[in-house]
């Protein structure tokens, strides 16, 4: 009922496959029965997918933090409604992370020039260990975006890492709406293919 | 129509990448995703190329937060799980059997599951889902073996009737005939017990009714209270209690 035990070190020796997937779905498990250990090793494997992914979509640092902030404690707050046969604990809070990124994108565009000006104040930032982190990961899909047309990698990156709707993207690259949707998903077929997600 | 599907489902990479403006299309898309399950399995696929994509994005987080998020989950309550029929086929299919043998439950159950499916009438097409995991918990509560219910008068009027499911810990709450609170107050359940902990605010009533609220984390030796509170609710409690009910 009340766990105190704040051990993270004791789950991280657990089997791992691929980005440790099926271990961070038992971590999952038992976060949502309120095991605050399992919640830090959780937190040490996911905070810089989750702060990362969100300060690529909105670049100001000081926001990314907010946003990751809530999102990492909307994983604390929500484990036990994590379903693992609907996907992977990574899987879950990326697409949690994302969609908090793209409704802050969404809400927050009218107020961009004000966002722009406290985010100089929080600006350093290690630029090396951000070239240096999960460069596996990096290269797998360097890689597999590579094998994509020109219009299938422009449309994905610029709709997951820039954040802006297909619609957006469809202005943006001058092809129609139809040309666009077809374009983004053929080319995550082919990442999927790639990447040997199953 | 074939037409209108086949350009719903090309939405699928769009809709995984998060790339749909929200609103109208979203929701078009998410009823379509319910009935489709190739294209389920596609937005799956798809979220994993997604996650992969953040892996790559991945950037040591700043240094303060670490401890700022750890402090804050040590100080925020978990939601409990959302029970999906699906996923629990035994539990469900055991939702009626007590009902013979529960003679004091029936009537509280019949006014709990009346009165949730009258509000869920009301509720938007967004609420509906929240409203079916919160219906499907109850039911768990009021089927589980050897429910216990209580009933007893709030000392400033109107009566809290609580479904204690003590092998699962949890409890459903119906009040009626609560006098009416002014604007900014609201009324909130504790469980009492070694520490004093905020068991969910009562929702607005209806003809005089509280929708049931579901509380998890019910221990032995607990009692349940409310007092009246300032909204949204506070942390512990500060008025008067209005009621100590014994679990």
């Amino acid at each position: 009922m009340n766990p105190s035990d704040s051990d993270a070190s004791r789950f991280r020796a657990a089997p791992t496959d691929r980005r440790g997937e099926r271990d961070l779905d038992d971590l999952l498990v038992h976060v949502a029965r309120g095991d605050q250990g399992a919640f830090e090793a959780v937190y040490d494997r996911l905070a810089g997918p989750t702060y990362g992914v969100i300060r690529r979509v909105l670049r100001d640092p000081a926001q990314s933090e907010e946003v990751a902030q809530e999102v990492l404690l909307e994983v604390w707050r929500t484990a036990a409604r994590f379903d693992p046969a609907v996907g992977g604990a990574a899987t879950w809070v990326m697409t949690i992370a994302h969609r908090r990124a793209i409704d802050r994108v969404r809400s927050t565009t009218a107020a961009a020039g004000r966002e722009y000006k406290t985010a100089d104040v929080h600006t350093p930032h290690d630029e090396v260990a951000e070239a240096v982190e999960a460069s596996l990961d990096r290269e797998r899909v360097r890689h597999c975006l590579g094998s994509l047309t020109e219009v299938q990698r422009e449309s994905i990156t610029l709709a997951y890492y820039g954040g802006y709707s297909y619609r957006q993207v469809s202005e943006l690259l001058s092809v129609t709406l139809g040309a666009i949707k077809t374009r983004i998903r053929d080319g995550l077929i082919r990442m999927r293919d790639c990447l040997g997600v199953s | 129509m074939r037409l209108l599907r086949h350009d719903l489902h090309s939405l699928s990479g769009a809709y995984a990448l998060d790339a749909l403006e929200g609103g109208a299309e979203r929701d078009r898309f998410n009823r379509h995703l319910s009935r489709c399950q190739s294209c389920a399995a596609e937005v799956r696929g798809f979220r994993e190329v997604a996650t992969a994509m953040a892996f790559a994005a991945s950037t040591e987080a700043p240094p303060g937060m670490r401890t700022q998020v750890l402090a804050a989950a040590a100080r925020t309550r978990q939601l409990p799980p959302e029970v999906r029929t699906h996923a629990r086929p035994k539990r469900a299919r055991a939702q009626l059997p007590w009902l013979p043998w529960l003679s004091g439950a029936v009537a509280m159950a019949s006014i709990a599951v009346a009165v949730f499916f009258g509000l869920a009438q009301s509720h938007t097409q967004q609420e509906l889902n929240q409203a079916r995991a919160q219906d499907q918990a109850l039911a768990l509560v009021l089927s589980a073996p050897q429910v216990k219910v209580l009933s007893q008068t709030v000392t400033n009027g109107g009566t809290a009737t609580v479904v204690l499911a003590a092998s699962r810990h949890e409890l459903a709450v119906i009040t009626s005939g609560l006098p009416a609170l002014p604007a900014g107050k609201v009324y909130q359940l504790w469980l009492i017990g070694k520490t004093i902990v905020s068991a969910g605010l009562l929702p607005a009533a209806t003809s005089g009714q509280t929708k049931p609220v579901l509380a998890t984390g019910v221990a032995k030796g607990d009692a349940l209270g409310l007092t009246v509170e300032p909204a949204p609710g506070t942390t512990q409690p500060t008025t008067k209690v209005l009621l100590a009910l014994p679990l």
